[in-house]
């Protein structure tokens, strides 16, 4: 007689799963996977396809290394690896130098306005990174930055103390943009942080500043550390700021050399050697992933974050405070106040003017009021897909995943959580690319080109990395208990997803949700990249408005959409608070 | 009697031809109807200058003098280079090209006519002049342009304004420049007067001024703001735009020569709604559109006495693009834009 199989989990065992048919979760499983490696697997492939192809897309023509030749074989291509390292290396450096003390000053200490800063700070994340750069250009133009204009008067400068034209222009540029996300990834391991080793060194007479350099942050380091290599895979990626600053005075990295292949301004589109590039950041790609999961683990190994429950002590800041709150204050400066005051100014204008009386005089609603003459419908309708349906698909396909790598003890869970997780070292605008040479040469295969789906599904590949690690850890946090119940009452595996595990988690997964609209309601990259003229959306419109010169309307359709987005989400954020408050209290 | 008899033949004969040429213009056009009202929507692709307004108002005009109610879908262009190119690249991997029409310059058609991106049609027989026709029946000429150096009024004094192309070199500009996209304005001079070897030595010059690399659009902005003193061209497109916000910008006018793209207007090859597009092409050489295009674009045609353009080219030299010259523009458009720094 044979025994019946047990089915142990990652975090014990569940004699639920004894009766579940284990043909049916190894089918499901595996279907899952080969999902999965279809759809992140194929853009991938495509990219490696494109780059041993000269010509168009879709045309027949043999295999060649034409392209790695003309690529690799060019210094110049090693001055763009090196302009994209410094890039990264520097946008990262400016991150941390704000966020690390940031997240230190409101987790760690008494500060006054902590809600109201937290509120400014997902407004931050919300003003799209493109309409901030063009704010900056306003700030800090060698010619005519009001900043260094101000500074040059008031020191009495020969030339201007800061050029945005360069790489570090553009870093610190991006590195500030980078400080949100940074703050809310290092949050947590300073919210939990066992406050012993730094009341101690308190008690000990030890100074608030050595403290947190001899002891916060050390302790924290491993948790920065991943952080910094997670931004430096975005910092290799990112177009934005290396487009509207890079390209016009010549200073190229690696994304922005990738799509100028793909779409140039004066010649014909080369997916080959946009392909070739696409290698070095491949490469670069899964190496940080590789490391980035090692630093995660180590993280974990070394964590100072115990179950004891407590709430560690706030550290008063005394005369402190009015510095720190200045610190705070200059970071929501540069990050919020300014792009948006700046924004509106130019929103208001006839024609893009520094401050003077004479513009004072000509403020005018006009391009509010012709907005709707200017953008019509398709945008914002094609907008609020992507809002709706990549949040939805990408948290579906997260649950699904962490459901068989957490509750499951089929044999390849493993490698299905690492396939949901390389997309986070393949560069949007890689994928973008390989899914527009999909679209165009296999488009009786793929007829997706050219339509919303398109973005949708690159917008999908390229945020289930971040959907499966919040589904993974809020899985880990539910108890089984109830799960075995349903199981043992007789309901069958997908009902128990459905009526138990999805409701508790569901707090988690629509903060994900809700995260992830907003990165698709913003991202320009991908959608810029796969843009024709029926999936335009709204951060690709504000794109062709500035090419186009439209300047002041590319500044009111900002205002607009920052206001857009911090209604939705503050109107999101309030029913979810709502339906929390409901459920606890039942 | 005899002379009689010769006249009336004569005059017999000529209201036969014109009967038929009446006949024939109106047999196409009225296929062309039929097959329009069928379609119900046309993708146009045109100037960001003309606007969404300006687009509306061809539109509605157009549906007004055929009794129809089509949709008009615009696209303003961006970079009209960027989008030729992609356009060829659709067509290369046998995609249907995202518009039926695109109002470009005679450069960016001659690009599309090299590769034979058109979908032609007998637009004499409709009665539109010969000289407005090119690229083989594919493309008629709607409005002319001009390019020159063009710089911001307020912040530049007269004595600085660049007087001929050479004084752009002077060492004086350098970091205070800045080059469009529109290289083919470059091209159209080493096809014609500079020849080929004078324009590229005096691009590698060009470039070793360090200029500000934009598409025109945005440099007109950066223009006003004062970011670049001198655009080394722009279009009075954006001079028109300019003006109608209040803006100072105005073209070093004594440069020589002037460079004239002109706009023409095309169906593509393969558009999805190709009756709507011819319909729409043999309208927008009709005397209606002029008035709306001098409207929202500010161009008309230097072909036609008493027009803007017509009196702004007189005692001028101006380069305009023969269809025979499209190959070495195209090429050498090209080859700028890699030694500008573009691509």
């Amino acid at each position: 007689m044979k025994a019946e199989p047990r089915y142990e989990s990652a975090l014990g065992t569940w004699e639920g799963f004894a009766r579940f048919k284990p043909q049916g979760m190894t089918l499901f499983a595996t279907a899952l996977s080969a999902f999965l490696l279809v759809m992140i697997g194929l853009p991938v492939a495509m990219v490696v396809l494109m780059s041993l192809r000269t010509g168009f897309p879709g045309e027949s023509v043999p295999f060649t290394l034409e392209n790695f030749a003309e690529v690799y074989l060019t210094p110049r291509t090693y001055e763009i690896l090196l302009n994209t390292v410094f890039f990264a290396v520097s946008s990262v450096s400016v991150t941390l130098l704000i966020a690390v003390p940031l997240v230190w000053i409101l987790m760690r200490t008494d500060i006054p306005f902590k809600k109201t800063i937290y509120v400014l700070l997902t407004i931050g994340i919300l003003i799209p990174v493109f309409l901030r750069t063009i704010a900056w250009i306003l700030l800090l133009s060698p010619r005519i930055g009001l900043l260094n204009k101000w500074l040059q008067e008031l020191f009495a400068l020969s030339s201007p103390p800061f050029n945005l034209y360069s790489l570090t222009g553009m870093a610190f540029v991006q590195g500030v943009s980078f400080v949100p996300g940074a703050f809310f990834m290092l949050a947590a391991s300073y919210r939990s942080m066992d406050p012993s080793l730094e009341e101690a060194a308190y008690t000990s007479g030890v100074g608030k500043l050595r403290t947190f350099l001899r002891i916060n942050i050390p302790i924290t380091w491993p948790a920065i550390a991943a952080v910094m290599v997670y931004l430096f895979m975005t910092a290799i990626a990112v177009f934005e700021v290396p487009a509207i600053i890079g390209l016009p005075s010549r200073i190229l990295v690696l994304s922005s050399l990738i799509f100028t292949s793909t779409t140039p301004s004066t010649g014909l589109p080369n997916y080959g050697i946009a392909g070739a590039y696409g290698g070095i950041m491949l490469v670069l790609g899964l190496v940080l992933a590789f490391l980035y999961v090692r630093l995660v683990k180590q993280g974990k190994k070394y964590t100072v974050i115990t179950g004891r429950g407590y709430r560690p002590r706030e550290l008063a800041l005394g005369r402190w405070k009015w510095p720190a709150l200045g610190f705070v204050f200059f970071y929501l400066s540069i990050e919020v106040f300014i792009p948006f005051v700046v924004l509106l100014w130019a929103s208001l204008l006839p024609y893009l003017q520094l401050p003077s009386a004479e513009a004072l005089s000509s403020l005018t609603l006009k391009h509010y009021i012709e907005m709707p003459n200017h953008v019509g419908a398709r945008p914002f309708i094609n907008t609020l897909i992507l809002m709706f349906a990549v949040p939805t698909v990408t948290m579906i396909l997260s649950v699904l995943v962490s459901w068989v790598v957490i509750r499951t003890q089929v044999s390849f869970r493993g490698f299905l959580d690492t396939l949901a997780f390389i997309p986070h070292a393949v560069p949007g605008i890689l994928m973008a690319v390989g899914l527009a040479y999909l679209g165009l040469a296999y488009r009786d295969f793929f007829p997706l080109y050219g339509t919303i789906l398109i973005i949708v599904v690159a917008h999908t590949i390229n945020w289930i990395a971040y959907g499966t690690r919040t589904t993974n850890s809020v899985m880990i946090q539910v108890h089984r208990e109830l799960e075995e119940a349903g199981r043992v009452s007789g309901a069958s595996a997908p009902r128990v997803l459905g009526k138990i595990v999805l409701p508790l988690i569901a707090a988690g997964v629509m903060n994900s949700w809700i995260w992830i609209g907003m990165l698709s309601y913003r991202e320009v990259t991908m959608s810029l990249t796969l843009m024709t003229r029926s999936n335009v959306v709204i951060s690709t419109v504000v794109w062709q408005f500035w090419g186009s010169g439209w300047v002041p309307q590319v500044a009111a359709l900002g205002v607009i959409l920052i206001i857009f987005a911090v209604v939705v989400v503050g109107t999101v954020r309030f029913a979810l608070s709502r339906i929390g408050e409901i459920g606890s209290a039942t | 009697m005899q002379r009689i008899k010769k006249i009336g033949i004569g005059l017999l004969a000529l209201l036969v031809i014109g009967g038929w040429n009446h006949f024939a213009q109106a047999a196409p056009l009225d296929d062309l109807i039929a097959g329009a009202k069928k379609e119900g929507v046309i993708e146009f692709y045109g100037p960001s200058t003309l606007g969404p307004e300006g687009a509306q108002a061809i539109a509605s005009a157009f549906n007004k003098k055929y009794g129809l109610n089509i949709k008009l879908n615009f696209t303003p262009s961006g970079n009209m280079t960027r989008d030729t190119a992609k356009i060829i690249g659709l067509s290369a991997s046998g995609q249907t090209p995202e518009w039926d029409i695109m109002v470009v310059t005679d450069a960016h058609h001659g690009s599309l006519w090299l590769r034979k991106l058109h979908r032609p049609f007998d637009y004499a027989s409709v009665g539109i002049a010969k000289e407005r026709v090119e690229y083989d029946n594919g493309t008629v000429s709607v409005a002319n342009q001009f390019a020159l150096p063009a710089y911001n009024t307020k912040l530049l004094p007269a004595k600085d304004v660049p007087k001929k192309w050479e004084d752009l070199l002077d060492p004086k500009w350098k970091g205070k420049l800045g080059v469009i996209n529109s290289t083919h304005h470059w091209g159209r001079l080493a096809a014609g007067p500079w020849g080929e070897e004078k324009t590229i030595d005096f691009i590698k010059k060009l470039s070793a001024q360090k200029p500000l690399l934009t598409r025109a659009g945005e440099m007109a902005q950066r223009l006003i703001l004062g970011e670049v003193l001198v655009s080394a061209t722009l279009q009075d497109s954006q001079l028109h735009e300019s003006k109608e916000s209040g803006a100072p910008l105005a073209f070093a006018d004594q440069v020589s020569p002037v460079i004239s793209p002109e706009y023409h207007v095309g169906v593509i090859k393969n558009a999805p709604h190709p009756n709507v597009g011819h319909l729409f092409v043999i309208f927008m050489a009709s005397a209606e559109v002029q008035p709306v295009w001098l409207k929202y674009t500010g161009h008309t045609s230097a072909f036609v006495p008493g027009t803007d353009a017509y009196k702004f080219a007189q005692g001028k030299q101006v380069v305009y693009m023969k269809q025979d010259q499209a190959e070495k523009v195209d090429k050498v458009s090209r080859q700028i834009g890699k030694i500008l720094g573009f691509d």
